[in-house]
């Protein structure tokens, strides 16, 4: 590894602990630790929420795909980007308004507190679990491949950074850290695009026309078609993508870092100006890819292979147009997007089981603050031991693949409960609970029984579904079980469900406005 | 503001986030056509230049989506300085 890139990651590996440090000095209570104490301004936070979206899959994983297919790897762009305006118009200043420290808070405020949590909890666990499997397994191969270090040593170190950001920095450390790596990663983006555009004269047209001489697939690659053939296969992409991102726990969870609604609207609308010129900017840097490494031997095996193989298009891409420097910053911004994803997600998985399961249903609301911030830190730390096994055990599996469960469990269980629980009067505990489940179970078994799973896993050889995300169709049968078990239920506590939705409305919309707080009966 | 009032200015509300919503997933879905026989134009390039109607669809879905937040967030400014939020 060039001596430039070692100093580079030194260089952001010491000023991330310096930020730790300072972080934990003003890390008191569990509102510092799970929300930053609810301080950061619409700008910071919308800069963060870019931060911790924008991850290795999204970067390496989009211009790997247009590396390979040209026009049909912007399917998982698009799908990436256009959650933000939808969390915009649905779900910022009513999730601010009603939510405290988690999502799960916002649904419990008008259903049977304890059932809801339970249920509400189970699906923040998996979705953050199998989110932490990919980014790990992204992240031990790719520091296995830059620094030639054993890939259980790599997972080991990156788990060992993380959880010394977030034990000791909680929320706000890892709000920096995420700041930080979504400027170094709008910086590098923006350098590889602009040197991409200089090598090709600042016209696209010249961009285009290399990239289709090069490309194997030649003119084939500017239209659709290369990597997706049919309309339903990209739509359950779309579906699971737009879907997901709106129930993903550790995205919503920085809501409640806002003083106010007002600062979360910001927040919305600043992460997607950041992620709209990064997808933008993803286009050049993808074409890019494909017009300067197709026919330079210096990037492949002698078997044709791309050297780490397609995900690697981006960090090859800075070789060829910047050289070892722009190679260096790259690799480091790359190991920063790692740490500031995984960092949110610990956060995210650590608020689930330390707030909503301890102190709101254990506790019953009322936990002692010191106890929840040290369950905090150790349940911190086994989330960390737990991605460092599951890291080692997944590592031979597809990280592409396993980045997009947690977007189909999102969408078929998060999404539905908030979406409903926000907007119907009709939803009842007893429906949210069971259209949950049915959600879960339906996503999880499609999944298994899709293509990646039963044949590519298990050896089968063919796939008893027909799609690798089954968002599609696991969605809306969430939704309609939600709604008939809801619309069925007479119980007395379907009554109070119904009736503590009106003045839950008032508040979602307006906040507290000086009244005394939570009017909803339990 | 009165509890009648407020669930007025919530209605209204409601009916502009689901609009918006309603343009955005129109726009959104409509990406799907690259891949059937009925968006096959937009594969074709524009003119004899190399870009074609599919590249430059997802360009202008980004800056409208990016927009359209634009415009939300100045009609949500200008009723709440009209006292919407009182």
């Amino acid at each position: 590894m060039d001596p430039v890139a070692i100093s580079m990651f030194l260089v952001f590996v010491v000023a991330t602990l310096y930020i730790s440090y300072w972080a934990s000095r003003r890390t008191r209570s569990s509102s510092d630790f799970y929300t930053a104490g609810g301080q950061i301004t619409g700008l910071q936070n919308g800069t963060a929420i870019a931060g911790d979206f924008m991850s290795a899959a999204s970067f390496l994983g989009i211009t790997g795909l247009m590396f390979l297919g040209g026009f049909d790897g912007l399917v998982l762009a698009l799908g990436a980007f256009a959650a933000w305006p939808l969390l915009l118009f649905l779900l910022a200043r009513r999730v601010r308004n009603l939510g405290s420290f988690t999502f799960v808070d916002v649904v419990s405020q008008r259903l049977e507190r304890t059932r809801i949590r339970i249920v509400a909890v189970g699906g923040t666990i998996v979705v953050v679990v199998l989110y932490l499997i990919a980014q790990m397994v992204g992240a031990g191969k790719l520091i296995q491949l830059l620094f030639g270090l054993p890939y259980e040593v790599a997972v080991i170190g990156i788990s060992a950074l993380v959880l010394a950001y977030v034990t000791f920095g909680g929320m706000l450390a890892t709000t920096w850290v995420q700041i930080i790596k979504a400027i170094l990663l709008m910086t590098g983006v923006t350098i590889t695009a602009f040197l991409v555009m200089y090598l090709s004269g600042f016209s696209l047209e010249n961009l285009f026309a290399t990239a289709v001489e090069k490309h194997p697939q030649g003119e084939r690659i500017l239209a659709p078609g290369v990597l997706f053939d049919s309309p339903v296969q990209v739509a359950t992409i779309l579906v699971s993508m737009l879907f997901g991102t709106l129930g993903l726990p550790h995205i919503l969870m920085r809501f409640f870092t806002v003083p106010d609604m007002h600062e979360a609207k910001k927040s919305a609308f600043y992460a997607s100006l950041f992620m709209g010129y990064f997808y933008l900017a993803l286009v050049i840097v993808g074409f890019g890819a494909v017009a300067f490494l197709y026919g330079n031997p210096r990037f492949f095996h002698s078997d044709g292979q791309l050297i780490g193989g397609s995900n690697m298009a981006a960090i090859h891409l800075a070789t060829a147009v910047g050289g070892n420097l722009l190679t260096g910053f790259m690799s480091a911004v790359t190991f920063a997007t790692i740490l500031a994803v995984v960092a949110g997600l610990t956060v995210s998985g650590a608020a689930a089981i330390s707030h909503d399961l301890y102190a709101e249903v254990l506790c019953k609301g009322a936990p002692d603050a010191h106890r929840e911030l040290q369950l905090t830190r150790i349940t911190t730390i086994v989330i960390g031991v737990i991605a460092v096994v599951l890291g080692i055990l997944f590592q031979n599996e597809n990280v592409a693949f396993i980045a997009t469960m947690p977007m189909v469990v999102a969408a078929s269980v998060n999404f539905p409960i908030l979406f409903l629980s926000l907007y119907w009067s009709g939803l009842t505990t007893r429906g949210a609970i069971a259209g949950a489940l049915v959600g879960l179970v339906s996503s999880v078994s499609l999944i298994v029984v899709g293509p990646q799973v039963w044949v590519s896993v298990l050896g089968f050889e063919r796939a008893l579904f027909p799609y690798d995300y089954p968002a599609l169709f696991t969605l809306p049968l969430a939704v309609l079980v939600m709604s008939v078990v809801s619309w069925l239920d007479k119980s007395e506590r379907a009554g109070i469900d119904r009736s503590n939705y009106h003045s839950l409305l008032v508040r979602s919309e307006f906040g507290e406005s000086g009244q005394p707080p939570p009017v909803a009966k339990h | 503001m009165d509890t009648a009032a407020k669930l007025r200015v919530i209605r209204a509300r409601t009916r502009r986030r689901f609009v918006f919503t309603l343009i955005t997933l129109v726009l959104y879905f409509s990406f799907v056509l690259n891949w059937t026989a009925a968006g096959d134009r937009l594969a074709e390039r524009l003119g004899a230049s190399h870009i074609t109607g599919s590249l430059l669809m997802f360009a202008a879905l980004v800056v409208f989506f990016i927009l359209l937040e634009l415009v939300f967030l100045v009609l949500n400014q200008a009723t709440t300085r009209a006292g919407e939020d009182q």
